[in-house]
């Protein structure tokens, strides 16, 4: 293990610091804040618990919306090694949750058909968004950066014009509820006294990392993608076919999006709110630069970015703190982990000089 | 008071990894041209740009005109009068030559007194004085990259003039130049010297060492070796204490034994991205067993010609033969495959993937292909298993073997590492694009030494080089490129140099015609 | 057609004078995809000040309006500060720093919002409320048909801005500082060899740029929104970098693709109103600047030339 590996956890401490002195300026007790997080991610006990709740009740939802910010640093990972930056990955997930919710959510397929048929579209619809951006990135040289972030807007509206003229529900102004056959998280499940939501979405998430590590250890793809990533110019040399290499990597990170996005919206929530995208998509950035662009990187990230959201609507109830601290907080984890490089050069730089 | 215009005293300058310059002292006579010869990182470059403020040298000192001066950027040499061509030039090419030479030092207009405008106008007459006053033409008002390199170069020399630079400084100046240019630049040079400039010329090429100069101090590895007289030495002792040892200029070569025709291009034309005619109307063909070398200036289009031939650019016309198939359309990869390995002109971009490793690099065109990978799964332990091999059968040397990420070596041994893998490829046409540029001697005669090897192999070699030396001692075969044509095709041995370099200016044979 | 042309161009101003800002920042080599970001923090920088001193003055009086703008100016000047630690003093990766800075941009300014909101205005709100600025119309020539339209109904930024962007454009190609700035897009070794310093440029020409983004923001915060919310970061900055990219890097070209953008939309919005169509119908309109972007992309995006130095980090060691 190298020394410099070690930025990552540098980065954390600092801004858990940086946010520690903001907190405290504001009045607030900062470690309480903190346990406060980890007891609403159901890592730590609560002083008291709802019936049927408890610490592992909180874990499994924990989990729950952990999985969309795995996979969707996966997304964001997966570009980046093709040397490409997906931003548009919280507009293909809503683009794969909306194909999905509409050809399912609202159908009356069985269970059996409907879960595995949700993830099949939100794989393929996130890919061909995906597809699609590699492919204007080839054909035309648009850069990936200007038309994902075209896309996301253009997959928000055109998705809240569909939702708010054909199935918007009256009364919460989302779209209406999916059925509980097609949702991938199993809500409210009784295990002995507890009553959880169980998420079926991890394992998809756990096979993803799997077949990332596989993907770009082990695969003749892999090594392209790697190429094309570090040197375009060179791949081409080599007689790698940059142009499709991009599109298959644009496909595969879309292909996660989408997972990301079914998900989240079939999972984690059950419904979608128009004019509104996801933030994972762009949280799933900050993961993926400080997992350090490694697969087994981004899982403790994915981690530690879940804990301070998810257990931030517990932190603003109890601690008094604004729930958007968190937003800030993983803000700045991104800042600082994108200064990373820059502390990675000088070290390389010193360790040389010595 | 000396007598010297500069004196730089016991300057040592050390970078990670190397000392530059080791306890080096030089002096300077004021109206002298003074040599700094030696090879490719001997520290030349290094001690210039300490004098004109580029490092700041680690221990010594730096006297200008008597006084002691800590240089701490170019903006201070150029108070100071010195001035410095760069090996690469520092031009912003979508300006003009008036805007590029007056850049830092504009003369303005004021509008209502208050609003400072560039005087377009008075630059372009103020440069069309100097260029004249000097005797180096200019238009102002072109624009840099529509002009050629020769023209850049005098650009760059007015730079220096108007700025009023007394002492000038030439980094390699003649490295992109044709004999004729070269010609009229020593010319300026002599003339710049008759104005009273005291100019430092940095170079390795002998002949024009000999032609101008008055002194030169030769460096090797860092050291200052000896200050010598040029009227009273010979090339020949300059060489020789330039490398630290004898210098075999020529390369053994046994008479050629031609096989059968492997490369042949007939009528090829291609353009580049700006749509614009680089080679035109291209036909040649190369045999096994022969070294087909094209001579030509920087910028004639053998680059391109290269690109086209491997498959990095497309053809607008012509065809390509590789082993009587016709590959004008072909892919990169089946290119490859059918039997072409190319070293290309700019290693770290194109020849190699600098962020991946070694191993990874070794087998950058076959790690599709058993026993790299079985499928579309790849096996780890191939790659380590044959670039083992190749480091070991090409001493390629690096930090942590197989696993050193490429940007971490050297430029000799990343030249080591891609003439490696593309030599192992065994295929019959092997195209070699400046493939010594900016390495030492040694690796240079190493790299010679392997292009002759595979041609009596019986592979064909398509050798393209901007130095007229390697083009001569290597060559079978020359054909000389200019403007994108080949002016020129004939057996090595019935050229001379000054011919060639006549057809590498487009002058050639005028006299026969006539 | 006249109701097109006042709300294209009250559109298209703020989104020129932010991609003027693009401009500068591009042309001197450094990739900015942070104008969203600057934007939304110089309007909450402007807006806050608003509505700190709204209490002092009368509600129609102008002045919390001219001093927002002033606080926004600065405020993305501030912001735009690090943009231009990361990418110049840092060498961070220019593209990653863009995004970084709108995702902190977007996060800080709600959670700062909200904060403030509760501790000092003591509201449960995440906006801070503007209104609308009152408009004008310039007697006399707006009575001329069709081109009389652009003199009414203005909002006072509208003029404000054209006057820096004369300025802008007139620093830019006319002054020695514009031919350094531009020199340092193509080649910053040239640049440094005249003794000019890159680093100082290219900061100046990020703060530019940080500065025009503020400003464009609180238009749009005063005109669009009326108000100062997480709805500032609807992609504008990112339609002002489609815009001068669109206009090849080049001032008045990029005028065009602004104007283009804000009459779509306008003329959308006036179709949407004609046809009568119900308001989720608008939805579909403002899709409009995207496809229209990624369409002018597709067909003109490979004639244009991006500066040639963008993106590269200037390390003077490197030749």
């Amino acid at each position: 293990m190298k020394k410099h590996d070690l930025i990552p956890f540098f980065t954390v401490l600092l801004s858990l610091v940086l946010g520690i002195v903001v907190i405290a300026l504001l009045g607030k007790n900062p470690f309480l804040a903190y346990y406060n997080l980890l007891q609403g991610s159901g890592l730590a006990p609560k002083a008291s618990y709802a019936g049927h709740k408890g610490m592992i009740t909180d874990f499994t939802s924990f989990l729950n919306a952990l999985t969309p910010m795995l996979l969707a640093s996966l997304s964001v990972l997966i570009a980046l090694k093709a040397g490409l930056f997906n931003i548009g990955v919280s507009g293909q997930m809503l683009a794969a949750a909306f194909v999905a919710t509409v050809l399912v959510g609202y159908s009356e397929l069985p269970a059996v058909l409907a879960k595995p048929l949700v993830i099949l579209i939100g794989l393929t619809v996130g890919a061909l968004v995906g597809g699609l951006v590699g492919y204007l990135r080839h054909r035309f040289n648009i850069n990936e950066v200007v038309s994902t972030i075209m896309c996301n807007y253009i997959v928000q509206f055109v998705a809240s014009f569909f939702i708010n003229v054909f199935f918007v529900d009256p009364v919460s102004r989302q779209s209406k509820n999916i059925g509980a056959a097609s949702r991938l998280t199993l809500v409210d499940t009784v295990v002995g006294d507890y009553k959880m939501d169980i998420p079926l979405g991890i394992l998809v998430a756990a096979a993803a990392v799997a077949a990332t590590v596989f993907l770009l250890g082990k695969t003749t793809l892999g090594f392209e993608i790697k190429a094309v990533g570090s040197s375009s110019r060179a791949a081409e040399y080599a007689g790698i076919r940059v142009g499709r290499t991009r599109v298959l990597a644009m496909m595969l990170s879309g292909g996660a999006a989408g997972l990301a996005g079914v998900t989240y919206y079939l999972g984690y929530f059950c419904s979608m709110q128009p004019r509104v995208l996801a933030s994972t998509g762009y949280d799933a950035i900050a993961v993926a630069l400080l997992g350090n662009s490694s697969p087994i990187g981004i899982i403790f990230s994915s981690f530690l970015i879940t804990v301070i959201s998810k257990g931030s609507t517990y932190m603003s109830s109890t601690a008094g703190v604004q729930a958007e601290m968190a937003a800030a907080l993983t803000g700045i984890i991104l800042l600082i982990s994108a200064c990373g490089a820059y502390v990675r050069e000088r070290l390389d730089r010193w360790k040389e000089n010595r | 008071m000396s007598d010297y215009i500069i004196e730089m005293n016991h300057i040592t300058k050390r970078f990670p990894g190397i000392v530059a310059n080791d306890d080096v002292s030089i002096q300077v006579k004021k109206g002298e041209i003074y040599a700094l010869l030696g090879e490719n990182g001997a520290g030349k470059s290094t001690l210039m740009s300490m004098l004109f403020g580029m490092y700041e040298p680690d221990e010594g000192e730096i006297i200008i005109r008597g006084e002691k001066v800590k240089i701490a950027s170019p903006n201070h040499a150029t108070r100071l009068n010195i001035g410095m061509v760069h090996q690469h030039f520092k031009l912003v090419s979508n300006y003009t030559i008036a805007e590029n030479i007056v850049m830092g030092m504009e003369p303005v207009k004021k509008h209502f007194g208050i609003f400072k405008t560039l005087d377009q106008k008075r630059a372009n007459e103020e440069i069309r004085a100097l260029s004249e006053k000097f005797g180096l033409e200019v238009d102002p008002t072109k624009v840099i990259e529509n002009i050629n390199v020769s023209m850049q170069q005098r650009v760059e020399i007015l730079k220096m003039l108007y700025r009023e630079a007394e002492i000038l400084i030439f980094d390699e100046p003649t490295a992109v130049l044709t004999p004729q240019e070269i010609e009229f630049l020593l010319e300026i040079i002599e003339s710049l010297r008759r104005d009273g400039k005291t100019i430092i010329l940095i170079t390795h090429k002998l002949e024009e060492i000999k032609k101008i100069a008055d002194r030169c101090a030769i460096l090797c590895r860092g050291k200052l070796i000896d200050v010598l007289d040029v009227k009273e030495t010979d090339t020949k002792t300059m060489a020789n204490l330039m490398v630290g040892r004898e210098v075999n200029f020529s390369v053994d070569k046994p008479e050629p034994e031609y096989g059968r025709e492997i490369l042949k291009v007939e009528h090829l034309t291609v353009q580049n991205e700006d749509k614009f005619e680089v080679v035109k109307d291209v036909s040649f063909s190369v045999r096994g067993g022969e070294i087909f070398a094209v001579a030509g200036v920087s910028g004639n289009g053998q680059v391109e010609l290269a690109d086209a031939v491997a498959g990095l650019l497309k053809p607008s016309g012509g065809s390509i033969t590789l082993n009587g198939k016709d590959i004008t359309h072909a892919a990169i990869r089946s290119r490859n495959l059918e039997g072409i390995s190319y070293i290309p002109e700019d290693r770290q971009n194109v020849g190699l993937v600098m962020d991946l490793s070694l191993s990874d690099n070794l087998a950058l065109k076959n790690y599709f292909m058993p026993p790299f990978s079985r499928g579309s799964v790849i096996a780890g332990e191939a790659f380590t298993r044959y670039s083992d091999e190749l480091i070991e059968k090409y001493d390629i040397r690096s930090g942590q073997g197989s696993e050193t990420v490429v940007r971490s070596m050297s430029g000799g041994n990343q030249q080591k590492a891609i003439i490696a893998r593309e030599i192992e490829l065994d295929s019959s046409l092997l195209i070699f694009v400046q493939p010594t540029r900016g390495l030492d001697i040694g690796a240079i005669e190493n790299i010679h030494r392997q292009i002759v090897e595979q041609r009596n192999k019986g592979k064909a070699v398509l050798l393209i080089s901007l130095e007229l030396d390697e083009v001569m001692n290597l060559a079978d075969t020359i054909g000389v490129i200019y403007n994108g044509r080949i002016e020129k095709i004939a057996d090595a041995g019935t050229l001379t140099p000054g011919e060639v370099g006549e057809f590498m200016m487009g002058v050639g044979g005028r006299h026969e015609k006539a | 057609m006249n109701t097109i042309i006042i709300d294209g161009l009250s559109f298209a101003l703020p989104l020129f004078i932010m991609a003027i800002g693009g401009i500068y920042c591009e042309r001197s080599g450094v990739t900015n995809l942070a104008i969203e970001g600057l934007q939304g923090f110089g309007a909450f920088c402007g807006a806050l000040f608003a509505v700190c001193i709204a209490p002092y003055f009368a509600g129609d009086s102008p002045v919390p309006f001219y001093l927002a703008m002033v606080f926004a100016f600065l405020g993305g000047t501030l912001f735009s500060l690090l943009h231009a630690m990361l990418c110049i003093r840092f060498k961070a990766n220019q593209v990653i720093s863009g995004v970084v800075i709108n995702i902190l941009a977007m996060s800080l300014t709600e959670f700062m919002t909200k904060q403030i909101n509760a501790s000092i205005f003591k509201a449960a709100s995440n906006k801070f409320v503007l209104g609308v600025s009152a408009r004008v119309t310039v007697p006399g020539i707006s009575s001329v048909p069709v081109l009389g339209a652009v003199f009414t109904n203005l909002y006072p930024f509208e003029p404000v801005i054209a006057l820096i962007a004369v300025i802008a454009w007139y620093v830019l190609y006319r002054t020695p500082f514009g031919l350094h700035l531009r020199a340092c897009g193509d080649n910053p070794h040239a640049v440094d060899a005249a003794g000019i310093e890159v680093g100082k440029v290219r900061l100046i020409a990020v703060l530019v740029s940080g500065a025009l983004s503020g400003l464009g923001g609180i238009c749009f915060a005063y005109s669009i929104s009326a108000n100062f919310s997480s709805n500032i970061y609807s992609g504008y900055g990112y339609l002002a970098i489609a815009a001068l990219i669109f206009g090849n890097w080049k001032i008045l070209p990029t005028l065009g693709a602004c104007l283009l953008f804000g009459f779509a939309r306008s003329g959308g919005y006036e179709l949407v109103k004609i046809l009568e169509m119900p308001s989720s119908y608008q939805d579909l309109v403002m899709v409009l600047p995207y496809v229209l972007t990624l369409l002018m992309l597709v067909f003109f995006g490979r004639k244009n030339h991006s500066p040639r130095a963008l993106g590269v980090i200037y390390d003077k060691g490197a030749r």
